[in-house]
């Protein structure tokens, strides 16, 4: 047993750099992911507010298509699928276009959760100040429904970093997808997959570590125990 | 300063004010008294626009408002408005609260707005409180938050819904004397309630408005012993045992 974990230390070491440039591309898909996925979120939520109905049944038929589609079928779609149209895109640029359609779905959900629990009185309040509905979305709603959604928001990233593992059956060679060819060379399944194991609940615990300060940090004074019931 | 004409609102044929005429001139107080749900607060609504008039007119400094064409954010910036519920933006310091509409509306730099801001909070004596947030501050210094937020804009007027009805009596005394004393500085006022006490101290004439229709606009005194109608005379009667 000591012997087998020996050898599959030995092969780790020697495949380092490319499990390295994985982890990297892990990560770099990640991040991006989630910021794309923020941004086109909060997007995608404004829409939401929208006094146009068919704007507004439009974002509403986004949500339920992207959260209802799985991810999977999405990147499919668009990496097997689109070639036969003539458009060819990179992996990684169909990860982050699927992901970020996908995250975005429900990052916006979260945020329109968040924003039902906003005082109607303060947004009166607003837009009897003189605010236009666009500096009201910046100044008053936007800087609550983020306030509000940090839990959700921040499980989300720890989703999306998992999640980038599904990148690797369109040909991204992430971290799973350099473990998947370490695997292959010297049949140590459990043992690869075990570190991959390991290695994305290091990646993941950091994510944690920032949510929770971030909670901690962000926070209305005073406020702290009455957001914790509404969350 | 504000001339209000035949104003009909309602709500998908349910109608909330029903020919509502009502005057308040440069340096006014007016209080409009009546009961819960008798179209006090759809009135206030109307006169920034908030909501849209079914019909009637509503001339504010000679422009008739309900016209398409006004400029609403012109006007709303020319109305400070106070709610029941004080409505400050709760993820905002009471300074911030106050500076908001100045920075991002006025264009003043953080610094202009945040001499503006001190200067009303220091008045309404909030400014040792202008680092806290508002749930950390109780109800009647909410509503001087609330009130120096519309102050710093220098509107032409400031309308008060309520005022006082979130807060406990000695709270609502010392709000009813503030507003008074703004009264008193030239701030043209106009405050509906259906607090009588609050009423009584703003002042000695009230416009009493029952189901959308202003009935009578008279002293309390006549309201509440002389007025033909005992409904009307049970509704001021009740502040006279406070
Ligand atoms: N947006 C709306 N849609 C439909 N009906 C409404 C709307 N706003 C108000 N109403 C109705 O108009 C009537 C008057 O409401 P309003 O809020 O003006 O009363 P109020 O005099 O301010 O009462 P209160 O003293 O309780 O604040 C109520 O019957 C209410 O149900
Ligand atoms: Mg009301």
């Amino acid at each position: 047993m000591m012997q087998g974990w020996h050898t599959f230390f030995m092969d780790l070491v020697e495949q380092m750099p490319l499990i390295l440039h994985g982890v990297g591309n892990t990560i770099l898909l990640g991040v991006t992911i989630s910021v794309t996925g923020l941004i086109f979120g909060i997007v995608v939520f404004y829409l939401a507010l929208s006094h146009n109905v068919i704007v507004r049944s439009c974002v509403k038929g986004y949500i339920s298509f992207f959260t209802g589609m799985p991810l999977i079928v999405l990147l499919f779609l668009m990496y097997y699928g689109l070639p036969s149209w003539g458009v060819r895109l990179s992996p990684f640029v169909v990860s982050v276009i699927g992901f970020t359609m996908n995250i975005a779905a429900y990052n916006a959900a979260y945020l329109m959760s968040g924003y039902n629990s906003l005082d109607a009185a303060e947004i009166d309040a607003a837009k009897s100040q003189g605010f236009t509905p666009l500096q009201l979305f910046k100044w008053i709603t936007l800087p609550q429904v983020l306030l509000l959604s940090v839990p959700a928001l921040s499980n989300q990233v720890i989703r999306n970093i998992k999640d980038t593992s599904v990148a690797f059956l369109i040909q991204y060679t992430e971290f799973f997808a350099r473990i998947q060819e370490l695997a292959a060379s010297n049949f140590q399944f459990f043992k690869a997959y075990f570190f991959a194991g390991v290695v994305y609940l290091l990646l993941v615990s950091l994510v944690v570590l920032m949510a929770r300060w971030l909670e901690r940090h962000i926070v209305i004074p005073g406020l702290h125990r009455t957001l914790d019931r509404q969350s | 300063m504000i001339k209000i004409r035949s104003l009909v609102k309602d709500f998908d044929g349910h109608c909330v004010l029903n020919g509502v005429n009502l005057d308040v001139a440069a340096g006014d107080i007016k209080v409009v008294m009546g009961a819960s749900g008798c179209g006090k607060s759809t009135l206030l609504r109307c006169l920034n626009r908030l909501l849209d008039v079914t019909s009637g007119s509503i001339h504010f400094m000679g422009n008739d408002i309900t016209h398409k064409d006004t400029d609403v954010r012109q006007l709303r910036q020319q109305i400070g408005f106070v709610f029941q519920q004080f409505a400050l933006y709760r993820h905002l310091s009471v300074l911030d609260n106050v500076t908001l509409a100045l920075r991002k509306l006025r264009g003043l730099s953080r610094a202009d707005a945040n001499e503006k801001a001190s200067f009303e909070l220091e008045k309404l004596a909030m400014i040792d409180h202008r680092h806290k947030y508002p749930a950390q501050i109780s109800g009647g210094q909410k509503q001087r938050v609330a009130i120096a937020r519309a102050l710093a804009m220098d509107p032409s007027m400031i309308v008060f819904d309520e005022p006082t009805s979130a807060l406990d009596p000695i709270m609502s005394r010392e709000v009813a004397a503030l507003i008074r004393t703004l009264n008193e500085e030239r701030v043209t006022i106009l405050c509906v309630t259906h607090d009588v006490a609050l009423g009584k101290v703003l002042s000695d004439n009230v416009v009493f408005l029952d189901r959308g229709e202003v009935k009578a606009e008279a002293s309390f005194d006549y309201l509440c012993h002389d007025h033909p109608d005992a409904e009307v005379r049970a509704f001021f009667g009740r502040g006279e045992s406070r």
